[in-house]
């Protein structure tokens, strides 16, 4: 199918030095990275997009330039832990949406060039059959509860209660496959 | 159902819509049942990426921030552009101040517009359809392992472009007369891939475009 040849394409991060001279290149390397980590705490854009924000305004006019990557990008990942942290005890009064120490490391957080599909898909798989085909209709396919419903042959109220069932099990489930 | 299971659902009605979720006082079960609907609602291709638009909003607020600091020190354009191609790749394409840093050169109007262009990692060219199949002012769906697309021909130039809502991620449907429609929420996109009607809040971002090609009478597309 593909042919050979060579295919240009932009390098993904700065290499020169290992390090940022410039809060520009830090925002325009960055800036991908926190916001998927931050919405992949929040689900929802608006959330996403504030927080996101609040991580640069608060992180850039404090880092001492030129700095190494790493501690840049260390940086702002405890940043944006902290801005999450407050934001899930101001709304929720709960703790933080997962546990974050996977996050705790002086090494760059990952740049956004994977997906949150695979361990999601574990997750998904195991659970029964109808749980799995609620939970994919409505949050991997976006399907409205009628619709939902309509693909399932339920009524509107037994898919409301199927979701409700099958994201609790979810969230059991949860525990034990790492988050992304 | 329950005063809790009711709060659940309106929470995850929030994030199925794209909506900021109101402020409650949760339990733990209940904040376990909400990670639970965050991690498959980011679990969506293409969900945790960030809009264009605020991506540009928000440089634009910090150079006026971080210019009443200090002096804007003198910048490389060459890696200026190196850095923006990473927030290009990821999904968006990167300005900041206003500036597109990145885009397509050529025809189609990404570089001009801003418009998303969708380069997966690790892509190759592949032929997706033969340019007779593509009559002037179509649309011919493809599917390949990496992306679902139309082919459009317009004034004679092909250009591949997303066939995957921007709303939801629902599969668009062609339409008559070069609309392609959303079947979950009446969201009609045109042939240039521009939002021409919806019944959203706010309008979706137009559909991504794919980079493309012609080789030995085939349409090429740039994909994974």
């Amino acid at each position: 199918m593909a042919d050979a040849e060579p295919v240009e394409r932009p390098s993904l991060r700065v290499v020169k030095d290992d390090c940022y001279t410039d809060w520009e290149t830090v925002y325009a390397d960055n800036v991908a990275g926190v916001y998927r980590l931050v919405f992949r705490r929040l689900g929802n854009r608006p959330d996403a997009e504030d927080l996101t924000e609040e991580v640069f305004v608060t992180a850039l006019p404090r880092l001492d330039l030129p700095a190494p990557i790493a501690s840049v990008r260390g940086y702002l990942h405890a940043t944006a832990r902290t801005v999450l942290a407050a934001h899930w005890r101001r709304h929720y009064a709960g703790p933080p949406v997962t546990s974050l120490e996977d996050d705790v490391r002086v090494t760059p957080p990952p740049l956004p060039d994977c997906e949150a599909g695979p361990q999601t898909a574990r997750l998904l798989a195991r659970l029964p059959d109808r749980f799995r085909r609620i939970l994919e209709l409505r949050f991997l396919r976006g399907l409205s509860v009628g619709q939902a419903a309509a693909e399932m042959g339920v009524t509107v109220g037994n898919a409301k209660v199927l979701q409700h069932r099958a994201l609790r099990r979810a969230a059991e489930l949860a525990d034990e496959v790492p988050d992304p | 159902m329950s005063r809790s299971e009711r709060r659940i659902d309106r929470f995850v009605e929030d994030l199925l819509t794209s909506r900021r979720p109101r402020r409650f006082h949760a339990s733990p079960e209940e904040l376990s049942a909400m990670r639970a609907a965050i991690r498959l609602r980011a679990a969506r291709p293409g969900a945790d990426v960030p809009d264009p638009t605020f991506v540009d909003r928000l440089g634009r607020r910090l150079r006026r921030e971080m210019g009443a600091r200090a002096p804007r020190p003198a910048l490389s354009r060459r890696r200026l552009l190196v850095a923006a191609a990473g927030a290009a790749v990821a999904g968006g394409v990167a300005g900041i101040g206003g500036e597109r840093l990145a885009g397509r050169p050529g025809a189609g109007g990404a570089a001009r517009t801003g418009r998303r262009e969708l380069v997966p990692a690790g892509a190759t060219w592949r032929p997706v359809v033969a340019i007779e199949e593509v009559a002037d002012g179509e649309a011919v769906r493809f599917s390949t392992d990496a992306v679902e697309g139309f082919v459009i021909r317009r004034s004679g130039q092909y250009q591949a472009m997303s066939a995957v809502c921007t709303h939801l991620g629902c599969v668009l449907q062609q339409a008559d007369a070069g609309h392609l429609q959303c079947p979950c929420h009446r969201t009609a996109f045109g042939l240039d891939g521009e939002v021409l009607s919806h019944q959203l809040p706010q309008a979706p971002p137009a559909l991504p475009q794919l980079r493309t090609r012609v080789r030995d009478g085939q349409v090429e597309v740039l994909t994974a």
